[in-house]
């Protein structure tokens, strides 16, 4: 008797190896000799305070005034400090590098404004994105309207440059996430969109009016 | 009689009346909607303070209401004036200007604020009560049940060779054949011997799969100091993972988010209101406590402006590894490779929490780029390859000449083919 049990407890211990292959992950596992796996040098994200703690100066990010090739100027106006608005008043005299694109950079822009700008202000440019959704979103004030509204679309492109670097009101920084050259791409596209959207307003609005005229 | 029928058309003219009334209020309060999110819904909310205060009760506040309308149409000359609330509230928003609406008329401004006043009751009236839906799906794992079916089996088995041999004994005995003593079966030579061939072959596939699985951490789902739910960012609110993982387009890392790209939309969502979120053990999470722990990491409190200094890094816990003697480069899989983020890391905007949901072994890596075609078209980092080009055209040509399909070969360029397999493509 005493021998079926333990045949029974062996059995039993082979299911529970089995099963407890499955299930909540919280440990990475093991590895057996990490021959070259881990990293000699520095990686990214890797935490450096031990190189200041012997003091040695090391600093992630390019030197000051460095440019990447085939970078934009800096843009030269600094943050308003709150409640101060004369470099955003200022940042309105500042022209935008990029005058023209092609159909390649046009698509590229486009591309870049929805993945970063059209949560918000929308896909159409409406500001009403999949955050805002008339209110039902999660954001809880209203996105810009980039089409149909006057005081964006006289908006000066240095002015909305200076918006998307630094942020305005609920809107953050995208300084981040876009390089100088993509955000003026993203500004000339928002522009373009804003003609395009009233010049075939413009000729609907004489159309209906003269189709007034005529009853 | 007459007498009765003009107080029906009195009564008749009444009802007419009311409702003609109560149209017209409620369609002020329509048009205060629209104006409100047209002019005031970028910097105000009626029941939370954004860049603006909160507007629920502004009436309330400002006593005098030629004095509110002014202050709406022109702020500015109303904290000229020297008006001490309308100066004291300039102080307090650190001197953000208001803009100015000249245009506004007093019936549209009359709108709005009716607007204003229903909503803060609506919202009074209505406590935020959380969403009933219940996200937990219950989708049993099949492995227990299979094994108690084979143990049921097993048993079933050695109870029929049992009773067999029992009743060969029996009809031995019957027979008049002489027996031998029965044997115990934990003593029965077949019996141990079977039971050594089971246990030498679980012990084996248990040994194989352990030693196959040293070093890799596939379904690794580590606690992150915020419970951070992909499920609701990239699944219901459908942000694209290039927003936050922006270098996944440019370098090697696909890049952790900064703190900055976090508060960029959390300076304004400082609460959670979606459907109920659940960590892996089963247990329900508090997204504003969740979006609390952000603030702490990026000093920020809402209501003021946030110094972006005085942010700290957010520690994430790091759950896809590559050893250092694999090079691997995002961009290339995303750009160049045109491959989409969910092919390696899984159903990312279904994950609350994110697990490896490849195992990232090399004969994983090896089998895709033995599978996947190379996508020639509209992409210029394979332009050079005009070999290949002329080949697809030609095999396309020839098989449209003959009436035929196309073969599975012909019909594409893997990536072996063109050096995905070659051992210094990632080991150098």
């Amino acid at each position: 008797m005493k021998k079926i049990s333990i045949i029974i407890a062996v059995f039993a211990a082979g299911i529970a190896l089995v099963s407890c292959g499955d299930g909540l992950k919280r440990k990475p596992g093991t590895v057996y000799m990490p021959d070259m796996g881990d990293s000699r040098a520095y990686e990214t994200y890797a935490d450096h305070s031990i190189l200041e703690k012997k003091g040695i100066f090391y600093n992630n990010k390019p030197v000051a005034g460095t440019i990447a090739r085939g970078e934009e100027m800096p843009f030269l106006l600094t943050k308003d400090l709150p409640g101060d608005t004369a470099n955003y008043v200022a940042s309105k005299q500042v022209a935008n590098p990029v005058t023209s694109l092609n159909a390649k950079e046009t698509a590229e822009a486009e591309r870049l404004y929805l993945v970063n700008c059209g949560i918000c202000h929308g896909a159409k440019l409406d500001g009403n994105g999949p955050l805002y959704k008339d209110g039902k979103g999660p954001f809880p004030a209203k996105p810009a309207t980039l089409v149909g509204d006057a005081k964006y679309e006289a908006m000066p492109d240095g002015q909305m440059f200076y918006s998307v670097t630094y942020g305005k009101n609920l809107m953050g920084s995208y300084a981040s996430q876009l390089s100088r050259k993509q955000r003026w791409a993203v500004i000339h596209y928002i522009k373009s969109k804003q003609s395009a959207g009233k010049a075939p307003s413009a000729p609907a609005a004489a159309a209906d009016s003269s189709a007034t005229a005529k009853k | 009689m007459i007498h009765l029928k003009s107080f029906a058309g009195k009564l008749i003219f009444g009802f007419v009346l009311a409702i003609v009334l109560q149209l017209g209020n409620s369609a002020l309060a329509q048009d205060g909607k629209a104006l409100f999110s047209q002019n005031c819904a970028s910097c105000h909310a009626v029941n939370k303070q954004l860049t603006g205060p909160a507007l629920a009760g502004v009436e309330d506040r400002w006593p005098d209401k030629a004095i509110l309308h002014h202050w709406i149409r022109n702020n500015q000359e109303v904290i000229k004036s020297g008006y001490p609330y309308a100066v004291n509230l300039y102080n307090q928003f650190n001197k953000t200007q208001m803009n100015l609406f000249p245009a506004i008329t007093d019936k549209e401004i009359d709108a709005i604020l009716a607007y204003i006043k229903t909503a803060a009751a609506e919202a009074n009236a209505t406590p935020a009560g959380g969403t009933p839906a219940d996200a937990k799906n219950a989708e049993g794992d099949n492995t227990l049940l299979f094994g108690i079916l084979t143990l049921v089996l097993a048993i079933i088995a050695f109870v029929l060779l049992q009773v067999n041999s029992n009743l060969k004994k029996l009809s031995d005995d019957k027979d008049g054949i002489p027996s031998h003593e029965p044997v115990p079966f934990w003593r029965n030579k077949s019996y141990i011997a079977l039971l050594a061939v089971v246990l030498f072959l679980i012990g084996g596939i248990l040994i194989t799969k352990g030693a196959i699985g040293l070093g890799r951490s596939q379904n690794y789902e580590p606690e992150q100091p915020i419970f951070y739910s992909h499920k609701v960012h990239a699944g219901v609110n459908q942000i694209n993972c290039l927003y936050c993982h922006t270098g996944a387009q440019y370098g090697k890392q696909a890049t952790i988010p900064s703190v900055n790209i976090c508060m960029n939309c959390h300076m304004a969502i400082n609460e959670y209101k979606g459907p109920k979120i659940y960590n892996g053990e089963g247990e329900e999470v508090n997204g504003t406590a969740e979006i609390q722990k952000l603030y702490k990491y990026a000093g920020f409190e809402p209501g003021k402006p946030w110094d972006a200094s005085k942010a700290k890094p957010i520690e994430w816990t790091r759950i896809h590894n590559l050893p250092d003697h694999v090079y691997f480069n995002h961009s290339q899989h995303v750009v160049a490779g045109k491959q989409q983020c969910q092919t390696c890391h899984g159903d990312i905007p279904k994950m609350d929490e994110v697990k490896q949901f490849a195992p990232l072994s090399m004969g994983w890596c090896i089998n895709c780029h033995r599978t996947t075609q190379v996508q020639f078209k509209e992409n210029d980092f394979y332009s050079i390859y005009t070999k290949f080009h002329d080949q697809l055209k030609r095999d396309s040509a020839e098989a449209k000449a003959n009436g035929r399909q196309l073969s599975k070969e012909k019909s594409g360029i893997t990536v072996e083919q063109i050096g995905g397999t070659e051992c210094q493509k990632c080991h150098y």
